[in-house]
């Protein structure tokens, strides 16, 4: 009998344990009470739920020293260690998360697409069914405020800086040629496939201390880490086809692509204004391998890409045109890691590689150029507390350039020269509260080859207006070395310099995003030197100089009209500089004071269709007539553009996808050439630098083959 | 030898008064849901979840209450707070059960909310976890009954879209019926046996 009394004394022992009750309010720090917090006493089941006046009462037999937790979606959870009979009329304030949604961002200067950005402005379909874009997910950019039209270039122009001063990363990695290599007045396009990044951060100024060597702006491009399935993708198009796999294993994945191009057979078809002697042909591959660790991911890509292509351009000088031939080989490959440390040390490193090789003709000048980059980066991360974090990082660039040129003019001449620089960067990302965030660092650069070092401060602020409108402030110094074009004939040079104040509006209600940007920009120390191009006898000097201001404007909405989504992007640009020969400061041909884009893209959904346009507007340019006397003080005339596409779901699987740039045959003038000459009655003749064709076509099927038939390849279109 | 008794009838006791705690914490939370007070539920599972330590099944049925409220409201920040702090709970759950089929499948419907709630958005990115998913757990567990079903219902809404036959996969909702049937009690107390009475609703397509 006597277990059995002891059982029923220990039950009824464990019944009559006192119980203690603990009573209290949530609120937050303006004294708004919580309902529905989630209150109770660390490992056990006591507890409760606030209610509608933020109190909350319950009982426990739990003794001594407890901890109580309090936590609710949004705001950070509070702990509380007390003697568990002094837990009475508690008053728990709880601060907001500050990583939670509808926090402030730090946003001046920059575009993000992607569905974790909380300011994302387009979401990754957009950049790929955007009218006009043709899968280049650049010029879908193009389609954003701070951006210049320069349609015979294909980079971006940014606020009124030229294109050399843009940047671009894969994973944090610098991509040394991402452009496909071309030549005067033939766009390129990126050298990526679009379907390998899952989100891109475009800034147009006042940029991160982990970027330097850029003028204007970065573009940063993060790849997939997870692909969602197993799949084969075949591309067919009017000018050539591709053909993609990706494989899944349990911890890693590998997605392999290769494109041909060849625009013969289009080119036989529609009249081109440039004479193609060899249209342009070729062949690229790659490769992405990603691997998951227990704390970390590592990723590995690599690409190959081989083009080809001769023409012969028109000259108001050479009355037989010029002949331009052009063989590009590139190798780049990039290696990131990114992991935890443990102890809130995160860790991100890596390196890229890059092998770019010209064989060039130019009338009967060969020019053979090599060139090898490396770039090797570590950024360590500590998160002190979910309102303070710190970055620091070093990375080390090496760049190898060597170049021989023969002509029957002058002997062969050689250059060859390294250029090397060594960075180290820190900034801290600091949250006063969820309404005011700051983010201040620093980057100094020493390059070897030319000798100097440089720091730059970079700041930026960021308040919460109300709970859908924000404003933000940016300031940074930037400074960018000069480019091979020059740099094969002098390396005394002090690097250009820019700096840059950012005010930034945003809003954002449900679907609808009103942004405003206005910003200042100086450029100092820029290149200038005496002869028409940079060449072995001219004289350079830093003496140039300029600034850019302006006004840009963004509008997306996706509520108001049912299956149509919009955006509007105007921005108003001032600029003038004097660099390279200008013999004053000017604004150059790129810088179209007004520009203007609408994207409009309508699901119909009885026709399974995608129907998208874009309109772009651009002010007349700015060029200059020998004749007037006066540089550059000539505008062209306006520059219009209507871009239509067709994406048509024949199935789950199958996409049939027309388009057509420029449906309303706009005669557009970027540019004219003057002879150097003039004619009998002291003319200077002229010839109208255009389009090389009016209107382009794409007709393409694409097809999608997995296991679950569900995907399809409108990411890339 | 007495002792010894007394000892193991204590522990014996203790354990007891433990599981009936267990017990009559995850009764009362099934009550709350039912009751509608779906935050208190929440927080109960969540409550008992931090005390069991090892136990998956709170943090599951926890994330399952967040992810079906989603289905209800309008608000895109209490949808997108929900989603996360639900898909933290399943990632919770899963460290204590790993290869687990029922925590897939409510992360595929976790997935469903998504594109459900901003299909311009999320259209496209979760589309393929969602079916990635269901095809996980049904590798799993080949006879899962929810598996079978709410995978059908997904695939009778894509097949809305392309404006093809729902009915097509009609047969698939026998299967589910079956394997409910055939569903065996578990051993473990509260381990998932819902959803049979969900079965007249993804029926409805077959009218």
């Amino acid at each position: 009998m006597k277990p059995a009394f002891t059982l029923f004394f220990i039950l009824f022992l464990s019944s009559m344990i006192a119980q203690t009750t603990i009573t209290g309010t949530v609120t937050d720090n303006k004294e708004i009470p919580i309902t529905g917090a989630n209150i109770y006493l660390d490992g056990t089941y006591d507890g409760s739920s606030s209610d509608e006046n933020g109190t909350f009462s319950f009982t426990s037999s739990e003794t001594g020293q407890q901890t109580l937790i309090v936590s609710f979606l949004s705001f950070e959870t509070y702990y509380l260690l007390k003697e568990i009979t002094d837990m009475k009329d508690l008053d728990i304030k709880l601060k907001e998360d500050v990583n939670s949604l509808g926090s402030v961002v730090l946003n001046a200067g920059s575009f993000s697409a992607g569905d974790n950005s909380k300011t994302s402005v387009l979401t990754p379909l957009d950049i790929v069914t955007t009218a006009g874009s043709a899968g280049d997910y650049i010029a879908a950019l193009q389609t954003l405020p701070g951006t210049s039209n320069v349609s015979e270039d294909g980079r971006l122009f940014v606020r009124g800086g030229d294109a050399n001063e843009t940047n671009i990363y894969i994973d944090g990695l610098r991509v040394f040629q991402p452009f496909l290599a071309t030549t005067n007045n033939i766009p390129t396009r990126g050298r990526f496939s679009s379907f390998l990044f899952k989100g891109t951060n475009f800034s147009t100024g006042g940029y991160s201390a982990e970027f330097g060597d850029a003028l204007s702006s970065v573009l940063l491009l993060n790849t997939i880490d997870e692909p969602d399935q197993e799949k084969t993708e075949l591309q067919f198009i009017n000018v050539g086809l591709g053909g993609g796999n990706t494989q899944k294993w349990k911890n890693s994945s590998l997605s392999v692509n290769a494109f041909y191009i060849n625009l013969k057979p289009y080119q036989d078809i529609i009249e081109q204004r440039v004479e193609w002697i060899k249209p342009y042909e070729s062949l690229s591959g790659e490769a992405v391998y990603r691997h998951k660790f227990d704390n970390g991911l590592l990723k590995i890509y690599g690409g190959l890409n081989y083009a080809d292509f001769e023409l012969i351009q028109e000259d108001i000088n050479v009355p037989e045109g010029a002949n331009f031939g052009l063989k590009n080989r590139n190798l780049y490959l990039n290696a990131s890691y990114n992991g935890s440390l443990g102890n809130d040390w995160d860790i991100t490193t890596g390196a890229s590689f890059a092998n770019d090789y010209n064989d060039v003709k130019v009338v009967d000048t060969d020019i053979d150029d090599d060139e090898n980059s490396f770039h090797l980066k570590l950024k360590l991360r500590k998160r002190f507390s979910n309102r303070f974090k710190l970055n620091l990082g070093a990375e080390q660039f090496l760049n190898t350039f060597s170049e021989t040129a023969d002509s029957p003019d002058f002997d062969t001449f050689k250059t060859r020269y390294s250029n090397n620089s060594t960075a180290i960067f820190t900034e801290a990302n600091v949250f006063f509260s969820k309404k005011l965030a700051m983010q201040i660092g620093a980057r100094g650069v020493h390059n070897e080859l030319l000798d100097y070092t440089k720091i730059s401060p970079r700041a930026s602020l960021a308040y919460k207006t109300s709970s859908k409108s924000q404003i933000s402030l940016a300031y940074g110094d930037f400074y960018q070395a000069a480019k091979n074009d020059v740099l094969k004939y002098t390396t005394t040079l002090e690097p250009e310099k820019s700096s840059h104040y950012i005010l930034n509006y945003l809003y954002q209600n449900n679907g609808r995003t009103f942004r405003a940007e206005g910003y200042y920009k100086t450029y100092d120390n820029l290149i200038k030197f005496d002869t028409e191009f940079a060449e072995f006898d001219s004289n350079f000097n830093n003496t140039g100089d300029g600034y850019a201001t302006g006004v840009d404007i963004f509008w997306r909405d996706n509520k108001s009209i049912k299956n149509l989504e919009y955006w509007a992007s105007y921005s108003y640009l001032d600029t003038e500089r004097n660099y390279k020969n200008y013999p004053n400061k000017a604004t150059p041909n790129f810088a179209a004071t007004h520009n203007l884009s609408l994207v409009t893209k309508y699901w119909i959904s009885d026709w399974k269709s995608l129907l998208s346009t874009t309109y772009n507007f651009a002010s007349g340019r700015p060029y200059n007539d020998p004749n007037t006397g006066v540089f550059q003080n000539q505008k062209t005339k306006t520059f219009n553009s209507l871009n239509f596409s067709w994406a048509y779901l024949i199935s789950q699987q199958k996409i049939l996808y027309f388009s057509v740039s420029n449906v309303l045959d706009f005669d557009n003038v970027f540019n004219y050439q003057y002879s150097n000459t003039p004619n009998a009655n002291g003319d200077f003749a002229r010839r109208a630098i255009k389009p090389n064709a009016d209107q382009f076509f794409i007709l393409g099927f694409f097809w999608t083959i997995s296991t679950d038939k569900k995907d399809n390849q409108l990411d890339n279109l | 030898m007495k002792t010894i008794l007394i000892t193991l009838t204590f522990f014996t006791a203790i354990t007891l008064n433990a599981q009936a705690g267990y017990e009559k914490g995850m009764t009362k939370a099934f009550d709350l849901w039912e009751q509608n007070k779906t935050d208190e539920a929440i927080n109960l599972f969540e409550r008992i979840a931090r005390a069991e330590k090892e136990n998956w099944l709170p943090f599951y049925y926890a994330a399952q209450v967040h992810v079906f409220t989603t289905f209800e409201i309008k608000d895109a920040k209490e949808i997108e707070s929900r989603l996360k702090k639900a898909q933290d709970f399943l990632n919770e759950a899963k460290t204590f059960s790993k290869d687990n089929a029922e925590i897939l499948i409510v992360e595929a419907m976790l997935n469903t909310a998504y594109v459900v709630y901003n299909p311009s958005v999320y259209g496209m990115t979760h589309s393929a976890k969602v079916e990635e998913l269901y095809q996980k757990a049904k590798a799993l567990e080949p006879e899962n009954p929810r598996a079978m079903l709410y995978h059908t219902e997904w695939k009778m809404g894509g097949a809305k879209f392309w404006g093809k036959d729902p009915k097509a996969f009609c047969p698939e909702i026998e299967k589910a019926i079956l394997y409910f049937e055939k569903e065996a009690n578990h051993d473990e107390p509260f381990y998932p046996n819902w959803g049979m009475n969900q079965v007249e609703r993804v029926q409805q397509n077959c009218k």
